[in-house]
């Protein structure tokens, strides 16, 4: 048996996780180039700025992308407001009992259901019981659940971040609970929250299954007029386009894929951005 | 010794829901216009009965039993404004902790909250409760920095002046220069002899030599109780019980 040094085995143990770490890196890497590269070509103005043509074989990508930006805004008008009370509920204002631990397991729980039965779940309760059809308003709710639980964990870790004792100086001067939350703990936790609510949005923006039988469309000949139309989205888009036409161009289905990955790249960069901001700032 | 008490304490027990007992019938008179010091080894209570006279033990599980007369009301009656007394009760921290504002916004803090909006009215309070607490001179030219770029003295100070520009009646301190150096620490002892004046202070010193120095009613507390009080100057050259010979002669504490 040999036996190691013990500045041996730190020289391979360093090693061994320097190419995990390498190893982790190097895909993701080459995704991103491949498909940038081979994208570039294809985006260009009119791609982003026009309508799709010849059964979209050729044009552009626009109601894709302002189907997505709908569906974006739309899902985070309703789970920001939501997702945050309710986090300020848990964080602030809940005792630690029975039914906050079922409400937390809860939350847990609905964050690691498969996307696909998000889509079957919308579809079954938004779109046919309550007959809002297949519509923005239909999935923009679908994301909206699966966004929700994001939103709450992050913003509760947010705020339980905020320091105990601000709490209880500033209700030492004279300010009630909200008062205290609203102009104290909100605050210095908003960063932390924004870092959540564009992480969650970033999901939504990103996957095909919520929105396949609650909103999206195949293919739409102009631009949704009202929340109870359905929808053209990038990501079903680029679905469509790679495996439901024949002899579609390769070149506009690397483009929409570099489009979509710009979009989901740009957020995180903006909530990477955030949160080092939140660093700088920061006072405790 | 005093006929004017501001508050009266009559058989206060609290019990904390981990079922340690922080007071045990505590009963004292604490006098207007005059500083008293609570004073004995740590978990004697001290900062039990400084919470618990502006209730903010209500942000915790505590059964309190007895009363406390501020004027003629007792604090713990169903409807007294809790939010009201804390401003007439202000109090002080062991660690300054500045809220994450400006120096000017943690001075208007507590009136804004009260809803005042007049811009005239809170830069007197600013000016005046920075004088106060003797911070005036260092921070006049810097109210819109951000209050972390005090030093930890200049912190408990602006700590103070944010109490005082509330115009409470009463003060609490709860240990205010623990963590300060002599200087700041003298700084504040004599802004303390300055707003007794006006006020009714309650402190828990850091030390028994500044008990000493300060203590206008000394009060000695052990382990919940209060054992002996009297006026600073009686107490110290003259206690009458064992113990508090003993924990002020060094022998224990």
């Amino acid at each position: 048996m040999i036996r190691l040094s013990r500045h041996h085995t730190e020289r391979i143990v360093f090693a061994v996780i320097g190419l995990a770490s390498v190893a982790t890196a190097v895909p993701i890497i080459i995704i991103v180039s491949s498909i940038f590269f081979s994208g570039a070509e294809a985006v260009s103005w009119q791609f982003l700025l026009e309508m799709p043509r010849d059964g979209m074989r050729s044009g552009g990508i626009w109601p894709a992308i302002i189907g997505t930006i709908y569906l974006v805004v739309g899902t985070g008008l309703i789970s920001i407001p939501l997702g945050v009370a309710s986090a300020i509920y848990l964080s602030e204002y809940a005792a630690d009992s029975y039914w906050t631990r079922m409400i937390r397991l809860a939350i847990v729980n609905l964050a690691g259901i498969p996307s696909v039965v998000y889509g079957l779940f919308g579809l079954g309760l938004f779109v046919l019981f309550l007959d809002l059809g297949s519509s923005i308003v239909a999935a923009c709710l679908t994301l909206s659940i699966m966004t929700i639980p994001v939103i709450i964990s992050t913003a509760e870790e947010a705020l339980r971040a905020v320091p105990q004792s601000f709490r209880v100086v500033s209700v030492g001067m004279g300010a009630t609970r909200w008062q205290t939350i609203r102009r104290v703990v909100l605050p210095q936790a908003l960063p932390g929250i924004l870092t959540g609510v564009i992480l969650g949005l970033n999901r939504a923006a990103g996957e095909t299954a919520p929105i396949l039988f609650t909103g999206a469309a195949f293919f739409l000949p102009k631009l949704p007029n009202s929340i109870f139309d359905q929808t053209m989205a990038l990501p079903y888009h680029l679905f469509v386009i790679s495996t439901q036409v024949p002899e579609m161009p390769i070149t506009i289905q690397y483009g929409t894929a570099t489009v979509l990955l710009a979009f989901v790249l740009i957020m995180n960069i903006l909530a990477a951005s955030v949160r080092s901001w939140q660093r700088r700032k920061r006072e405790w | 010794m005093f006929d004017n008490p501001k508050i009266r304490i009559n058989e206060l027990s609290v019990g904390y829901d981990d079922g340690t007992q922080a007071l045990s019938d505590v009963c004292l008179d604490i006098p207007e216009n005059a500083i008293t010091a609570l004073f004995g080894p740590a978990g004697g209570g001290k900062s039990t009965l400084l919470r618990t006279l502006n209730r903010l033990n209500d942000l915790l599980d505590v059964s309190i039993s007895g009363e406390v007369m501020l004027d003629d009301t007792n604090i713990f009656d169903r409807n007294v404004d809790v939010i009201s007394l804390r401003r007439r009760v202000g109090i002080v921290f062991a660690q300054p902790i500045p809220l994450p504002f400006s120096i000017r916004k943690n001075i208007t803090y507590g009136l804004e909250l009260a809803g005042e909006r007049r811009r005239a009215k809170l830069d007197d309070a600013v000016e005046g409760s920075l004088r106060s607490s003797a911070l005036w001179d260092e921070v006049k030219d810097r109210l819109d920095d951000s209050a972390n770029a005090l030093s930890g003295g200049q912190q408990q100070r602006l700590c103070i002046a944010r109490v005082l520009a509330l115009a409470p009646e009463v003060l609490l301190l709860d240990e205010p220069t623990s963590g300060l150096d002599p200087i700041s620490t003298a700084k504040v002892e004599s802004s303390l002899q300055i707003l007794k004046q006006d006020y009714t202070v309650v402190i828990a010193p850091s030390s028994i030599q500044q008990t000493a120095r300060i203590a206008d009613l000394a009060v000695f507390m052990l382990q919940g109780e209060l054992v002996e009080w009297g006026s600073g100057e009686d107490l110290f050259s003259a206690p009458r019980e064992k113990q508090t010979e003993e924990y002020i002669t060094g022998r224990f504490g």
